[in-house]
């Protein structure tokens, strides 16, 4: 009896030692983490850490750690947080500099991840998790219509300058002018209005192309700094923007847009794109534009040109149990072997070396795109109430660039419920 | 003493006392009070208790703190929560009146026997079987603008190209068809088994006097009817009430708030906002708006069955 006893201590002694290296992973689902999935089983032979991979669409990501994450508990020892969302978490998370060094892999120096993805993760002068991938507005252009020498002629004569990439708002305007009213494709632009942090993301770029900020941290609290003349002129832009874009781009979002500029036989001209979502674009079994796509940084508005920032940065919660053995996951996964290979499969990652490779120039041209985009790189304003000032956003946002609230009005009415909500948060 | 009154005092001798008898059917109730309290009552009473906290979802139960009815007061002062209010009972009182139309009409029609009879109404059925959030993906593809077919259909016919979806107005009758489309035979399966229960004597004895099909519906079939369309309106309405994924997948509340109903905000509110306190509030109005429709049917339910008896007397 007493061997028994030994022998079943033994084994669960064995056994949790085994599920202490088992880690659990939540992530957002688009084609980098999925890319990378491929990969784990190396990265489990190679450190003997069982990896339980879990992926959901960005909404459920953010609820999924609300609710499993806190500072006494999490079901997760690693969690994906995107960049607006990093102040709420910010004090559940372990700060870089507390990471361990890694065992197998070398604990990764935060000097490689591009500058402009590293403010991603600061927060209160700290360093919350790692920077993961290189993902801000970077621009596709259909090659095929802009150097088709026909359309060429016939835009230099209604306009008088030459076609080609889009290298402001005004131009984007006149050259999907151009294109939807000959019938050539089926929308000159398009636009973003599906969840609302994306269309929050569109409202910020055309505000800040337009020179003014929505919201500012000033004195220690967010503030409603914008300009609503600035505002106004920035969303009737796009008002006009979505007079040019196909019928339904009113609820657009990711798999609209996919499907309208990629599966259209028309498709569509010229819009933004998140180089997360790049594979599927440049994926020939499943687009009509593959390799017919010119990448840029986004085109600048009368007050310069903006970039705006999605980019997901990876964290391990305070209360994990298995802090080196996640830490050792992202420093395999922001390796430069990784990042290189994630590179190869058309992904972004965030490390400079990676991106800047004169090995990818011609097979990925949107990598120098995506540097380029870099340096006008914009954020979203980030403060816990967030979520709330962007259904605003996207509620009166929506309204004013459809025509069913004049633009003044809906500005108006932004200002007002945004400003009731940071009352209320009584900052 | 006979050895029958011998057994009788052995019986009584081995029986409960008077205060343990009184105790007893409540300690042969307790386990299923206790199971009912704890799958039934307890969640409920908890929501109750949450409501009346600001209960940060992702800062867990340690940044709670108290605030009585404070979530209950700010939900009266937020305009968003009275439109998806008025959204949500708009919904009810569009989609279930007709739903009950088409069902009636339908159940009427088929209460006959006729070749194939048995496979049309089993066929009938099938929308009601369709997972919701299939039924929402579906209808938002079938009313995409530029490849949805009921579009190509019109501009095939020389009509435009019509976005559904993106008019707060044809967003939220689109979200009412696809209920209606998924839910009417709901009301045909109640409205249907309803009808074939009443007495056919009644019906011939109508004829007989002379009745013809309307005054047969009006005197006798809607009347017989009531009960049953009462309890199927209770039904769907209490189910209406708690929609969620067949919108969340079709519009996610849009565009704009314009088809944001309750459940779509409650969720907004606890997992967007991360305000748990204040969807808790919510979720407490809709378990009393549910309870005022409950008890407003079953009321006129059971003075339909009052006047039943009265009349069967």
């Amino acid at each position: 009896m007493k061997k028994a006893l030994i022998v079943l201590a033994l084994a669960i002694a064995c056994a949790s030692m085994v599920s202490a290296q088992t880690i659990n992973v939540l992530f957002w689902d688009d084609a980098y983490p999925r890319a990378l999935m491929e990969k784990i089983p190396e990265f489990e032979k190679a450190t003997g850490i069982k990896v339980n991979f879990e992926i959901l669409q960005p909404p459920q990501v953010f609820t999924k750690t609300s609710v499993s994450v806190s500072k006494d508990h999490t079901d997760y020892d690693l969690v994906c947080v995107d960049e607006g969302n990093i102040p709420l978490f910010a004090p559940l998370m372990l700060p870089y500099d507390q990471w361990g060094p890694g065992k197998v892999f070398k604990k990764i120096d935060p000097n490689t991840v591009t500058p402009a993805m590293l403010d991603v993760a600061q927060w209160d002068g700290k360093l919350i998790g790692l920077p993961i991938n290189g993902n801000l507005y970077v621009w596709m252009t259909r090659k095929d219509l802009i150097e088709n020498k026909t359309y060429q002629a016939q835009f230099k004569a209604k306009y008088g300058y030459d076609l080609g990439v889009p290298q402001t708002l005004q131009q984007l305007l006149d050259e999907g002018t151009f294109f939807y009213e000959k019938g050539i494709v089926s929308g000159g632009f398009g636009p973003f209005n599906g969840g609302p942090a994306g269309v929050f993301g569109e409202a910020i770029y055309m505000w800040n192309s337009f020179g003014t900020d929505f919201i500012n941290w000033v004195n220690g609290k967010p503030t409603l700094v914008i300009d609503k003349a600035k505002g106004v002129q920035g969303m009737e832009f796009y008002k006009k923007l979505m007079k040019i874009s196909p019928k339904g781009a009113e609820t657009w979002a990711h798999v609209e847009r996919q499907a309208a500029f990629c599966a259209d036989p028309k498709g569509v001209f010229s819009m933004f794109i998140w180089p997360a979502q790049i594979a599927s674009y440049e994926d020939p079994d499943k687009s009509l534009v593959a390799n017919k796509i010119v990448y840029s940084a986004p085109p600048a508005g009368p007050a310069g040109r903006f970039a705006i920032r999605g980019t997901w940065a990876v964290n391990i919660p305070l209360a994990s149990k298995n802090k080196d053995a996640a830490a050792e996951f992202v420093y395999w996964w922001a390796s430069k072997d990784i990042a290189a290979w994630l590179v190869e499969q058309n992904t972004v990652p965030a490390r400079t070396d990676v991106l800047t490779d004169p090995r990818y120039a011609k097979s990925k041209p949107w990598l120098a795109a995506i540097a380029d985009s870099m340096q006008y790189a914009a954020a979203r304003p980030r403060f816990n109430e967030v979520a709330q000032v962007q259904d605003i956003v996207k509620k009166y946002w929506i309204m004013g660039i459809t025509g069913q609230m004049s633009c003044d009005d809906a500005m108006q009415k932004i200002m007002d419920e945004t400003n009731n909500v940071l009352k209320n948060a009584k900052y | 003493m006979s050895s029958r009154t011998q057994s009788i005092e052995q019986r009584d001798s081995t029986r409960l006392s008077g205060k343990a008898r009184g105790r007893a059917p409540f300690l042969f109730l307790a386990p299923a009070i206790i199971v009912v309290f704890a799958v039934l009552i307890f969640p409920i009473v908890f929501s109750l208790i949450v409501s009346t906290y600001d209960w940060p979802l992702s800062e867990g139960a340690g940044a709670r703190s108290f605030v009585g009815f404070d979530n209950y007061i700010n939900l009266t002062k937020d305009p968003e929560f009275w439109n998806s209010l008025k959204l949500q009972l708009g919904f009810i009182f569009i989609a279930i009146p007709i739903e009950l139309v088409l069902g009636f009409a339908v159940a009427l029609l088929l209460n006959r026997e006729f070749f194939g009879a048995r496979v049309v109404r089993s066929l009938l059925l099938l929308p009601v079987f369709f997972l919701p959030i299939l039924s929402g993906m579906t209808w938002r593809f079938m009313l995409q603008p530029r490849y949805g077919p009921l579009n190509t259909l019109i501009v095939n016919l020389g009509g435009p190209e019509v976005s559904w979806l993106g008019n707060p107005i044809t967003a939220y009758i689109a979200i009412i068809i696809q209920d209606v489309w998924r839910m009417w035979p709901f009301m045909f399966m109640l409205l249907y088994a309803g009808l074939t229960a009443i007495p056919q004597e009644l019906m011939e004895a109508a004829q007989i006097d002379g009745a013809g099909f309307w005054r047969k519906l009006r005197s006798l079939t809607i009347p017989l009817l009531s009960p049953t369309i009462l309890t199927a309106v209770l039904l769907r309405i209490i189910d209406a009430l708690r929609v969620f994924s067949e919108v969340y997948v079709m519009t996610e509340g849009g565009p704009g708030s314009a088809t944001m109903l309750f459940s779509l905000y409650t969720q907004r509110q606890a997992f967007g906002y991360q305000k748990v306190g204040m969807a808790s509030a919510m979720a407490i109005f809709l378990l009393i708006l549910s309870i005022v429709f409950a008890l407003t049917l079953v009321r006129k339910n059971m003075s339909l069955d009052v006047l039943e008896e009265k009349a069967g007397a």
